[in-house]
């Protein structure tokens, strides 16, 4: 009995020393964790009841309790902001989703598919400003080869960039092609990961090829596309870089999304009350969205990602 | 032996306190050439920029040393107020003066010395004062008046039988549809007129100007009201629309494409100048024209003034402004021009404030004539709180009116609708 219970304290001592051991190896991230996010996040919400310019300490910032909020759904900017970054986000995740895969799927058996992967993954590593500034030329309304292609096919020429009804379609259409490239690669690893009997056993029993797509490939590659459609969602939320440098003669209401908003809030209006207030209201969207997302794919027996 | 080490070193640490430089810092918005000077092809300088005159100074002032720090115009209020915040910020900035109105209200700026604010009434011109003037005092040495100015390709022009450029608006409105030509997909491939555009000064300016040449006003007297859905704040939007409604320009108008000899006309700053100079070589003057901007009632010109400031934290207040006494106002008596002045006009391209340097850079100032003597008629554009936001709340507009979206009359009243709360808060 009493040797059972020094090896009892001896195996808490133990734990507790390789618990102590976890938390210091965990330290650093813990810091960077609090300081970067925790330290971060929690300022940004005290502020978001404030109004500050940046000009003054934020303690002696007056408080306006929820004023910042109220005042953010009765700006037509905001709302406007907030109706094209809806759009943005649905398109651009979509569009991505849907062609990534079918590539990706295209390219799975083909001969020399890994030059095509780079020819597809390419875009996806070139920095944004360069994206912009290439398609800024290629959506010329003059000297442009989207308006020259379009002329062949019978197409009026259109001020891509500038008219507000096509400036936000034009940007989107440069996002889809920026991005497809890495969900192509995550594809391509998910495709692979599928075994190939089913696809033997299916011919096997005479299914086509479109039925062996939605029947297993689809099925299959569920995990991978509930994180593709997360990621891309939330990336897509937080769009700012093509729109800076793709939207700047356009009307503002056409094509600003929430992050502009909240960045010209913060550093042209002096308004970091409202920005941090409007960044809030970011953040509760995409973790509503995210968790909806999540749930619809749980119901479908996705129990990764949790 | 043990005191004889440590009275060494006390004296050794106090020497190196003595002996320790004062660092100034200038944070500027030139860069490039504007900073490191303007070399010929064989390497030898030909102008120095800014560095160049920071080493002359510390050459003469060894325990100074100046660094500079070049912010890009898009990035230097943001920059300003984030290392202000960190208590990082620079010891002199080089400030556009609708900025200014908030740094001053903050009290982020330090009161110029009086024998400064003195030298400025007495030597600088009057718009460049305004625009340095702020709740009534002046806040620093002006280091440049920019103005606006109509910009006409001679070439392009006389392709289309004009000898002259317009003399009045409703001559530019008859010209710029003759002027615009289409290509065979329905885009305009030559603008009869090109509006610049993708930040707030570049809509609202030449916007402001034609406002100013009806006699009209952004805000009443103590801005408490803002008057731009007025008859003729209107009437001045309507006049740029009527552009867009001859089929002359669109909002795709880059003006930037004028060296490529597809904009006929456009209003631009001096600042412009270097480079369609850079761009035409010997040419330039064959192809580029300035003329004063075609009034619709009076002859009238924006102008808008940089300063330059010292930050009220700054550790070496005394120091800061004698350097900027030293460059900006002490008259060099070889040239009988400032340093800043000669850097103004041979490297930056601006129409530098100091009557001294107007005098004497005549010949240098040639190209930039119209500018000048358009000050005259320029009425500075006014410094109010929250400048910044007011002219983006008003860029919005007058581009959703460019676009169609919004008639003038409906974009003005959207515009007064959101500043006047702003003025509210601030004047009230």
């Amino acid at each position: 009995m009493g040797r059972e219970r020094r090896d009892g304290r001896q195996m808490s001592k133990n734990r507790l020393r390789e618990n102590v051991a976890a938390y210091i190896f965990l330290s650093p991230i813990l810091l960077f964790f609090a300081v970067f996010f925790a330290f971060a996040v929690g300022f940004s919400v005290w502020i978001s009841f404030k109004q500050w310019n940046m000009l003054i300490s934020p303690i002696d910032a007056p408080s306006i309790g929820f004023d910042n909020y109220s005042s953010l759904f009765s700006d037509p900017l905001f709302t406007a902001s907030l109706f094209n970054t809806i759009v943005y986000a649905f398109t651009t995740t979509v569009a991505i989703l849907v062609l990534s895969l079918l590539i990706a799927a295209a390219l799975n058996n083909i001969k020399n598919a890994a030059i095509w992967r780079f020819i597809y993954f390419a875009p996806s590593i070139t920095p944004a400003v360069a994206v912009g500034m290439i398609w800024g030329y290629l959506y010329n309304p003059s000297r442009g080869i989207v308006n020259e292609v379009l002329g062949w096919l019978g197409v009026p020429a259109h001020n891509w960039l500038t008219d507000p009804r096509y400036a936000l379609m034009a940007i989107i259409i440069t996002a889809v092609w920026a991005g497809m490239g890495a969900s192509i690669l995550i594809f391509t690893a998910g495709l692979k990961a599928i075994p190939q009997s089913y696809y033997d056993a299916a011919k096997i029993d005479g299914a086509s090829r479109i039925k062996m797509f939605w029947a297993i490939t689809l099925p299959l590659l569920k995990p991978t596309i509930l994180f593709l459609l997360i990621t891309g969602m939330i990336g897509a939320w937080q769009v700012f870089d093509l729109i800076y440098m793709m939207g700047a003669n356009a009307p503002a209401s056409s094509v600003q999304v929430i992050s502009l908003y909240i960045y010209n809030t913060a550093f042209v209006n002096l308004q970091m009350g409202r920005a941090s207030a409007a960044a809030m209201i970011l953040f509760v969207i995409v973790l509503i969205i995210t968790l909806f997302i999540l749930r619809i794919f749980r119901q479908g027996g996705i129990e990764s990602y949790e | 032996m043990r005191r004889m080490f440590w009275v060494l070193f006390l004296v050794s640490v106090l020497l190196s306190f003595a002996m320790a430089k004062t660092v100034l810092i200038i944070q500027t918005h030139w860069s490039d050439f504007q900073v490191n000077g303007i070399f010929n092809k064989a390497g030898k300088l030909i102008y120095p920029g800014l560095k160049q005159y920071t080493e002359e100074y510390m050459k003469l002032h060894p325990n100074v040393e100046i660094k500079i720090r070049e912010v890009a115009f898009n990035n230097y209020l943001q920059q300003l107020l984030v290392s202000h915040m960190a208590r990082k910020g620079a010891d002199i900035y080089d400030l556009y003066s609708l900025w200014a109105v908030q740094l001053v209200n903050a009290h982020i700026l330090d009161v110029p010395p009086i024998d400064i604010v003195n030298d400025v009434k007495k030597d600088f011109v009057p718009a460049s004062v305004g625009g340095a003037t702020i709740r009534g005092k002046i806040w620093g040495i002006p280091s440049e008046i920019d103005d606006y100015a109509l910009m006409y390709n001679k070439k392009l022009l006389s392709e289309a039988g004009y000898t002259n450029p317009p003399k009045t608006w409703d001559e530019l409105v008859a010209m710029a549809p003759k002027l615009t030509k289409y290509d065979s997909k329905g885009a305009i491939s030559q603008y009869g007129f090109a509006f610049l555009s993708g930040w707030d000064s570049a809509v609202v300016h030449p916007y402001l100007s034609l406002l100013y040449s009806l006699g009209g006003s952004m805000f009443n007297k103590n801005y408490t009201k803002c008057l731009l859905n007025s008859q003729k704040g209107v009437k001045a939007l309507n006049e740029e629309l009527a552009l867009f409604k001859e089929k002359a320009t669109n909002s795709a108008g880059n003006v930037f494409n004028f060296p490529q000899n597809t904009v006929a006309m456009m209003i631009m700053a001096p600042w412009y100048v270097s480079s369609l100079k850079r761009a035409y070589g010997d040419k330039y003057s064959e192809y580029v024209g300035i003329a004063p901007i075609p009034p619709i009632e009076k002859l009238a010109t924006v102008s808008y003034t940089w300063f330059f400031a010292v930050d009220s934290a700054s550790k070496h207040k005394k120091a800061a402004w004698d350097f900027l006494r030293w460059f900006a106002l002490q008259v060099q008596p070889k040239t009988n021009t400032t340093r800043a002045g000669d850097l103004e006009v041979n490297v930056i391209s601006v129409i530098p404030p100091n009557r001294v340097d107007l005098r004497n850079h005549q010949k240098q100032l040639a190209d930039l004539k119209v500018f000048i003597d358009q000050l005259k008629n320029a009425i500075p554009e006014p410094n109010v709180m929250q400048g910044a936001q007011i002219k983006t709340i008003l860029m919005n507009q007058i581009v959703a009116a460019w676009n169609n979206q919004k008639s003038a009359q409906r974009a003005l009243d959207d515009a007064v609708a959101k500043i006047n709360p702003i003025l509210d808060r601030y004047y009230h």
